[in-house]
């Protein structure tokens, strides 16, 4: 399993990283929508994307509704990993095309369960 | 009996409570730096900030979440939150992004304590003291313990934005 990571902030991708390889995943980094978008277009496919809302050039959201219009990446599993905890922004990222959302700060264990529900990892994979 | 709010007690009415701040607060750093100890709240050392982190909340309740450091607090911040050895050399980049990260999550959590939509800004990091807006007003303050290190965390309030008249461009 391959994950792209999404997030402005070097130290939130690293956190995200050490997470993810104790589940069994690469990883590659993108510091905002536009570089992840980019990575897209050369050829990447992750399985997951890990996504921050807030960011410079291009935010989240954007990203996802991106992703979104083109067939060949209907099959990444999109999830949203933010500080964005109102429930209108919630609805409003799943209404894009996110599959799950993970609200900042959060434990390996919630991203783990998230990755359970979607299918991507084994109950109990963290242990 | 009804008795009126005059506008500053309004803001501090529609304001985040500290109780609330300290408990969030805790939580994010607790969840990050937990196991570096506790964030110990409702110390006040007065100390000089060498760094200042800020994010913008705007919309129906305006305001700044603001975190103060010293240099050696950030480092230690920014080193437990990468995973690196005291003997590893940290650029200011490094402390940047950790304490902007920080303060993002913070305050991220506080626009989720105020009523209505708002907009959350990105996190913006300066050397030396955070200053405030002048048309602000601190709602919340908690001095701040972890790690043997001082730290404050601040919120300021002001008018919402949708209460600020502006004149239209070609007006003026």
């Amino acid at each position: 399993m391959h994950a792209l990571i999404i997030d402005d902030s070097r130290a939130m991708r690293l956190i995200l990283r050490r997470i993810l390889a104790g589940l069994g995943f690469g990883a590659t980094e993108a510091a905002n929508g536009r570089e992840a978008l980019d990575l897209l277009e050369v050829g990447l496919h992750p399985d997951l994307c890990l996504v921050d809302w807030n960011m410079p050039v291009m935010d989240g959201y954007d990203f996802v509704s991106e992703v979104r219009k083109v067939r060949e990446w209907r099959d990444i599993t999109l999830m949203m990993v933010t500080t964005e905890s109102e429930h209108a922004q919630i609805v409003k990222a799943l209404a894009a095309g996110a599959h799950e959302y993970v609200i900042k700060p959060f434990t390996a264990e919630a991203i783990a369960d998230k990755l359970e529900l979607l299918g991507l990892v084994q109950d109990g994979a963290l242990a | 009996m009804i008795l009126a709010m005059n506008g500053e007690q309004a803001l501090v009415a529609a304001s985040p409570k500290p109780t609330d701040v300290r408990k969030l607060t805790q939580e994010v750093w607790g969840t990050f730096l937990g196991e570096h100890g506790p964030l110990e709240v409702g110390t006040d050392l007065g100390f000089a900030p060498d760094w200042s982190a800020s994010v913008s909340v705007k919309g129906e309740w305006n305001g700044v979440v603001a975190l103060e450091m010293t240099t050696s607090g950030a480092q230690r911040l920014t080193r437990s939150m990468l995973g690196l050895e005291t003997s590893e050399e940290l650029v200011d980049g490094d402390l940047v992004d950790a304490i902007g990260e920080m303060v993002n999550m913070i305050g991220g959590n506080v626009k989720g304590l105020v009523r209505g939509p708002c907009r959350l800004s990105l996190p913006l990091v300066a050397a030396g003291r955070f200053a405030h807006g002048s048309g602000q007003r601190e709602v919340v303050r908690l001095g701040c313990t972890w790690a043997a290190e001082p730290l404050a965390i601040t919120v300021h309030a002001g008018r919402p934005a949708k209460s600020l008249t502006t004149r239209p461009l070609e007006a003026r």
